[in-house]
């Protein structure tokens, strides 16, 4: 009698726990690799750095594990960021400028030379990333002081942010092909570089949010603003923050992208990943209307969406095509978090209980 | 004064409709005064001509918005429309039973859209992206390539010319040609006539209003009234739906082809068309005639800009956005007014504030709008010679010279390259042989240049092993170019194999070693200089 209540206990522990659905559901996607894909598993060690499917699906992901940390923040204030993908493009033009102005000489043609580069790297990061934490606050200041709700007021950088990033690069794609801003998205150490990056910017976040009020404050915020009014936080500076820290976020993913590709193009760089960080956020089980929030469950949520995309690859599922995958992914993932199933699966805790007792 | 601030307060809820419609003839205003070429009413008419899809699609994303949802899926569905009737047509289907299955489609696509977010509580936002990938997805399974429509049914539909009869005895005595519209405008507007019957005059549309009314606050007082509100949504996505695939119908006449890169990103000039209408993105106030003007707002900004000449295409993107801000901007500050009229127990210091913010706001928007003036009149002046009218049309592309590209590569040519369009809509093709001879030509002049013939052999190196070209990475991708873009067409013999590659710059679907050859290519080329 006592085991049993014990036992379902544990049950309802394990499924109670806002990582059990990713879990699950990135379990469930890397068995389908497991049996149909083979070798998918296998990881290589070439000169000391480690290669393989599962490592392409941390270093690709990395983009949307960024993306994913500032969204979290923003949905868990009840908000939404819709122009981290033109962030990311402004970003990447701005960088890529700095590094090859030839292409505001109207000059499609580029330099080879991969020492060469105007300005030097880190002024080429740290300009770009002003540049990008400058969009987050005004996404701050038209939600937090302005009061427009979160997706309109995020909609008109979505809309004008891509031109902005064209009007930077003189609508041209440009080369970069400075060797050492490569290594931010191409280097190894070991693992990927940009691993690392993720990695150090989750641990800061992590440190700052829940080693301080701050956790607290954005989940008040989300929960009931009012209240929170009420009871002494400042919301509008709470909005100012994680809109200014996704922003950042989102220059970071843009300057990963772009030195992965080789290239700042303003019209593909980041071109629909907010809808894949905030699917990956919402796959994380922080609920679109704020509240509680979980920043590991939103980096599952991220692999779960690039574990996707990679076994669809490894398939031989044409580029556009995925789309049509992800969205048959995605309605699972909806069906998987609606209500019904989820009272049907911590049910099942509950029934056995009944029928033992 | 009174008077004018008592019509004001009568009339508040009309302020953004009229606002708008104001603009829009202030826009059209100057340009006619700046641009002769504007005061041509074909001009005019043209701007309905242009944008006969984006408005059927943004009256359907009106009820939705009324209805406080959102709709993200049009652009998908358009895209999906297109390529899937062109295919249809290429097999040699009836067109009608294929455009009456295209309406179905779209029927059907918005009501598992809307049975999705009505059942299942799905967020409107969520559900509608997944039908969006999930469209766009499938227009690749059906075509990889742009599918071209060549059936005589949707040619006629799409070309026939409708005369404007007051503006045709008008055209005659001025000797000018007859002004027209298209098909698919007339079905635009007969459509904005029902949804204004069906918005304001029936149930179903007193329904929209008082499940988005409150800002969207107001659909469990809808459903405590008693009113349908979970049939009410269901329909307003399957109507919505239904836009999607006669916008879709429409731009495959428009441009007479299909493939599944169109329209990309449409859905946002459709919303922010309907938010410059004067419809609030929270729901339950707004009009659908005011769309209308919405859209034509973006319309004439997109005319203007085409015929400054000197500003390039993304800059109606950042003009739409910046409209965008100013009138949700306005319309903030009259809900906030509305708000604080409703609230008695406002302290005179939230008062004090929400003054402050609505001055901000409105300071805002003056300085984005002093600015675009700035950029238009600092451009004027600064291209004081382009006072010829451009053609308002983007132009024509020349068709890729296919047959002449072949007979080059034949007769011993490695590479044929052939540009088009661009600012000036050349037409050049240039030929490179392994012995080093580049010859061009554009229909008008012709030139010749001597390389190394160790160069040519280096290049075709490059371009074969360096830019992947013989391997799937580098795929023909074909859209209508931007008005300042290029189209350029490829040819490549190398080690007995051949390849003819398509692209176009200035949009996302280049790859990126395409890119690369162009690059690669460009500066061994002679210059081409005739008269345009």
């Amino acid at each position: 009698m006592k085991r049993n209540t014990n036992r379902s206990f544990t049950w309802s522990r394990i499924t109670n726990n806002r990582l059990f659905f990713p879990f699950v559901a990135l379990s469930l996607i890397l068995l389908f690799d497991f049996i149909f894909i083979p070798g998918f598993f296998s990881i290589e060690n070439r000169d000391g750095n480690l290669y393989g499917s599962l490592i392409d699906i941390f270093r690709n992901g990395s983009t949307v594990m960024l993306l994913a940390i500032g969204m979290t923040l923003v949905i868990a204030t009840g908000g939404v960021d819709l122009s981290v993908g033109a962030i990311m493009a402004i970003a990447a033009s701005v960088a890529g400028i700095l590094m090859n102005p030839s292409a505001l000489l109207n000059e499609l043609f580029f330099v080879t030379d991969p020492t060469y580069t105007f300005q030097p790297l880190w002024v080429v990061i740290v300009v770009a990333l002003l540049v990008s934490l400058v969009c987050g606050v005004w996404n701050g200041v038209l939600v937090g002081y302005m009061r427009i709700q979160p997706m309109v007021a995020t909609l008109i950088l979505m809309i004008s942010g891509r031109g902005i990033a064209q009007l930077i690069t003189n609508g041209l794609r440009v080369q970069i092909t400075y060797k050492p801003y490569a290594f931010i998205g191409q280097g190894w150490i070991v693992l990927p570089f940009s691993l690392y990056i993720v990695a150090f910017i989750f641990a800061l976040t992590w440190l700052l949010t829940r080693k301080t009020a701050i956790a607290l404050f954005i989940e008040s915020v989300g929960t009931n603003f009012r209240s929170s009014f009420f009871s002494g936080i400042d919301e509008k500076k709470i909005k100012l923050l994680v809109y200014t820290f996704c922003g950042l976020c989102a220059g970071i993913a843009g300057l990963v992208a772009s030195s992965n590709v080789k290239t700042s193009d303003a019209n593909n760089i980041g071109l629909t990943t907010e809808l894949d960080a905030i699917l990956a956020v919402v796959i994380g089980g922080t609920a679109m209307k704020g509240g509680r929030f979980s920043l590991f469950a939103s980096m599952i949520g991220a692999l779960v969406m690039q574990a996707i995309t990679q076994s669809m690859y490894a398939i031989g599922v044409p580029a556009f095509a995925l789309q049509a995958i992800k969205a048959v992914v995605v309605i699972f993932v909806i069906l998987l978090y609606s209500e019904q199933v989820q009272v049907f699966v911590r049910g099942i805790g509950g029934s056995t209980k009944r029928v033992k007792s | 004064m009174k008077r004018i601030a008592d019509f004001f307060e009568k009339n508040r809820k009309f302020i953004p409709l009229m606002s708008t419609a104001v603009l829009a003839l202030i826009a059209y205003g100057i340009g006619a005064y700046l641009f002769v070429g504007m005061r041509n009413p074909q001009v005019f008419l043209n701007l309905f001509r242009n944008t006969s899809f984006i408005l059927i699609s943004a009256i359907g994303m009106t009820f939705v918005i009324l209805t406080g949802g959102i709709d993200l899926s049009v652009s998908g569905v358009m895209a999906l429309t297109a390529t899937a009737s062109a295919v249809l047509l290429r097999e040699g289907w009836n067109p009608w039973v294929v455009i009456l299955l295209m309406l179905a489609m779209g029927m059907s696509l918005g009501a598992i859209m809307g049975s999705f977010i009505v059942k299942l509580k799905v967020q409107p936002f969520i559900a509608t992206l997944a039908g969006m990938w999930f469209a766009r997805g499938m227009c690749f399974f059906i075509s990889d390539d742009a599918v071209q429509i060549t059936d005589p049914t949707f040619q006629i539909i799409g070309k026939t010319k409708l005369l404007i009869p007051g503006l045709m005895e008008l055209s005659v005595g001025q000797g000018t040609a007859a002004p027209f519209i298209t098909i698919p405008v007339v079905v635009a507007f007969l459509l904005l006539i029902i949804a204004i019957y069906f918005a304001h005059y029936t149930r179903f549309g007193r329904t929209i209003y008082a499940i988005g009314g409150n800002e969207g606050r107001n659909e469990q007082s809808a459903r405590l009234m008693g009113l349908p509100v979970d049939r009410t949504k269901f329909l307003v996505y399957t109507f919505n739906g239904f836009c999607s695939a006669l916008a879709g119908l429409s731009l495959a006449l428009f441009v007479e082809s299909g493939h599944g890169l169109y329209a990309n990103g449409f859905e946002l000039d459709v919303i922010a068309s309907v938010v410059m209408g004067g419809t609030m993105l929270t729901g339950g106030s707004g009009y659908v005639f005011g769309t209308l003007f919405g859209v034509m707002v973006f319309a004439l900004t997109q005319a203007l800009i085409q015929f400054i000449g000197s500003l390039s295409s993304w800059w109606t993107k950042i003009v739409i956005g910046a409209l965008t801000l100013i009138f949700i901007g306005v319309q903030t500050a009259l809900a906030n007014r509305r708000s604080h009229r409703q609230n008695t127990q406002t302290t005179e210091a939230a008062l004090v504030a929400r003054r402050k913010q609505q001055r901000l706001v409105f300071g805002l928007g003056a300085i984005v709008v002093l600015a675009i003036v700035a950029v238009v009149s600092i451009s004027r002046f600064g291209a004081a010679s382009s006072t010829e009218t451009p053609e308002i049309t983007q132009c024509v592309v020349a068709p890729f010279r296919e047959n002449e590209a072949e007979t080059l590569i034949k007769d011993g040519a490695v590479i044929v390259y052939n540009r088009t369009a661009g600012p000036l809509c050349i037409d050049e093709l240039f030929a490179i042989y392994p012995d080093g001879r580049v010859i061009g030509n554009d229909g008008v002049a012709s030139v010749e240049k001597q390389l190394d013939p160790a160069e040519v052999e280096n290049l075709l190196t490059v371009i074969s092993v360096d830019h992947n070209w013989f391997t799937n990475e580098i795929y023909s991708t074909y859209l209508n170019p931007c008005r300042q873009c290029f189209a350029h067409y490829i040819n490549i013999s190398y080690n007995g194999q051949e390849k003819a590659v398509t692209g176009v710059d200035g949009t996302t679907a280049m790859p990126p070693g395409y890119a690369f050859a162009l690059a690669e290519i460009r500066p061994l080329l002679p210059e081409l200089n005739s008269a345009p």
